[in-house]
């Protein structure tokens, strides 16, 4: 097969590039290592040098792709490969984006994070594998390559968070997300198989062709298939009822595997979640109109807004500032939710666009806010509010720019974060359900109590006695500032990438 | 004369059950994990008994997948388990409970 990529005649798995740089990038990584295989002998700059550039890599591709229209109606479309078992399409190349970029800013940031730790080459190797898991997710379009995509970020990531070996939290953090997981990967598992039973195909456009036949389905297995996927992909983007984890890891975890859990691996659970239940699912659930065969858009609904509230209700009671992120980021997977939520909006395209546009600032704003978090951790202070006082005598530049990421979080409009939070209140508006729309007013209102505790406390509060910061690590802090600036530019520069959120999102729904 | 096919899921959910009862009974960390091998196990059975009913591989297929994919997983169990016993001196997945469980 050959498609035309900006006027070049090329095979079509050129269209997977981005997800073969990160791939090739790991085993580079390997190799590196293999060259000086004792511990702590590899320069730490040569492998965060290579891993920084080919998450950069990716992201460019995959954002270079999505300007040249490929796998789009207006260049290729969708490209299919191995018997569509892969697709690279808008949505797709659109994940790849915010995977390559959080990638690139958390293997930034480790470099200094990193220093004086004895397996380095192994932890980047980690990070750049689960990488092409998440872009390998975001191009699956069968049952089958997404539980393997699904694995292939997952299991990398409990070595990660368990990677201060030596350290009670980290290893605990480690030892409840392997629990969690393993738990909620049998579950999505034999969901589906249940699925498998009712449609006899594992590949999406299959499964659909096979379930539009009606009448001999059997519902009740196929429903308490379509469940228990739903369930497993909640653990991936840290939703209830496969939430609780994520607390547990996230504090544990050394503060960039933190931040690359909760932003890369959590957009790239959502858009498995998006192409399953808009492909494989959408007549089961009554998208296509008629009654609803399995009515998943309501148990959606019930888990955004259950999500939501637990995430930040919760958030609000905590005393750390790390488990209060993490919390925080479990009410975000909520806001995300909405765009399998309110489908029953006349224009799907845009609500599913809002929602992929969240997740791209997300990406940004909360990688950010727990890169802070590894540069106090840096600088070993504490980790509850207090310990934060007055910390912008110290460093102010840094906490310039924690308050434009928590701000942006609770949707002030001094970052992206504003924009994206207007337009899925806009989706709810649209799609006529005003319990979402009043979950999501509420929940953001009450999100701005707990991250003006932190601003409070930098910017106000007197310092501590014994508060000194001693060293400026310049990685960590380039890392910090430019998340902060595209979070902010993403307020005025919004318009500009919206548009092939929506086309991308549109062309789902044929 | 065939075994019919609902038997087989009758078979796979009671499998399927034994495993969610144990991970939500037993507190050693690798009965846990053999608790979660019951389940993807389980899932392996309806994926090769569904292949016969429906006359295709593609479960067959898959279920090789799932059983390479375990055993990846229980790898990486086992070794958060050794580190796991190095710092707790135990491995009651309820004694790891420094910040809360």
């Amino acid at each position: 097969m050959v498609v035309d990529i900006a006027g070049f005649q090329v095979a079509d798995w050129v269209a997977l590039v981005p997800s073969l740089i990160l791939g090739v990038t790991a085993m580079l990584l390997f190799i590196v290592d293999s060259i000086e295989p004792r511990p702590g002998t590899s320069s730490n700059t040569v492998l965060a040098g290579l891993s920084t550039l080919g998450a950069l890599g990716a992201f460019l591709v995959a954002g270079y792709f999505l300007v040249l229209g490929v796998g789009q109606p207006r260049g290729t479309g969708a490209v299919d490969l191995f018997n569509g078992q892969l697709v690279v399409d808008g949505m797709s190349l659109f994940f790849v984006v915010i995977v390559g970029s959080v990638t690139a800013l958390v293997t930034l940031a480790s470099y200094d994070y990193l220093e004086g730790q004895e397996y380095q080459a192994e932890y980047y190797g980690l990070v750049i594998m689960a990488a092409t898991g998440m872009s390998l997710m975001a191009s699956a379009n069968s049952l089958a390559t997404i539980f393997v995509s699904l694995e292939l970020s997952s299991l990398p990531s409990y070595a990660l968070v368990a990677f201060l070996k030596k350290n009670r939290g980290s290893v605990e953090g480690g030892l409840k997300y392997l629990l969690v997981g393993a738990l909620s990967s049998s579950v999505l598992v034999y969901g589906i198989s249940l699925v498998y039973a009712a449609s006899g195909s594992l590949q999406l456009n299959a499964v659909a062709d096979a379930l539009a036949g009606g009448s001999s389905v059997p519902v009740g297995i196929l429903g308490v298939g379509i469940i228990m996927v739903l369930l497993g992909f909640a653990f991936k983007t840290a939703s209830v009822p496969f939430h609780f984890w994520a607390p547990e890891a996230y504090e544990g975890a050394p503060a960039p595997v933190s931040a690359f859990l909760s932003s890369a691996s959590k957009a790239a659970g959502f858009v498995v979640a998006f192409r399953v239940f808009l492909t494989a699912f959408p007549e089961v659930g009554g998208l296509a109109g008629g009654d609803p065969m399995v009515d998943w858009v309501t148990a959606v609904t019930v888990l955004a807004v259950v999500t939501m509230t637990v995430g930040n209700f919760a958030a609000a009671t905590q005393e750390k500032v790390k488990r209060m992120l993490a919390y925080s980021s479990v009410g975000h997977a909520g806001y995300a939710l909405i765009g399998l939520a309110a489908l029953n909006a006349p224009d799907q395209g845009f609500v599913l666009g809002a929602s992929m546009m969240h997740l791209l600032v997300y990406g940004f704003m909360n990688t950010g806010a727990f890169l802070f978090i590894a540069l106090t951790e840096h600088w070993g202070i504490g980790r509850t509010f207090q310990d934060f006082n007055g910390l912008s005598t110290q460093a102010p530049l840094a906490c310039a720019a924690m308050t434009v990421f928590l701000f942006s979080l609770a949707g002030l409009p001094i970052g992206g974060g504003f924009i994206s939070k207007l337009y899925l209140l806009a989706a709810t508006a649209q799609a006529g359900s005003w319990l979402l729309g009043a979950a999501l007013i509420v929940n953001s209102a009450l999100s701005l109590f707990y991250y003006s505790r932190v601003v409070k406390a930098m910017w106000i509060e007197d310092p501590s006695a014994d508060l000194e910061v001693d060293s400026y690590p310049s990685s960590l802090y380039a890392a910090v500032v430019i998340a902060a600036f595209v979070t902010f530019a993403l307020l005025p520069a919004f318009g500009l990438l919206s548009p092939s959120a929506f086309d991308a999102a549109s062309v789902l729904f044929g | 004369m065939a075994i019919q096919t609902q038997y087989f899921l009758l078979l796979s959910a009671a499998v399927f059950c034994i495993g969610v009862y144990g991970i939500l009974t037993r507190r050693n960390a690798l009965v846990f994990l053999m608790s979660v091998e019951l389940m993807l196990n389980a899932a392996n059975i309806n994926l090769v008994a569904f292949s016969f009913h429906h006359g295709n591989l593609t479960g067959q297929v898959f279920s090789l997948f799932t059983m390479a994919l375990a055993a990846a997983e229980v790898a990486i169990g086992i070794g958060i388990v050794l580190v796991l016993y190095r710092n707790f001196e135990d491995i009651d997945v309820t004694k790891a409970a420094t910040m809360r469980w």
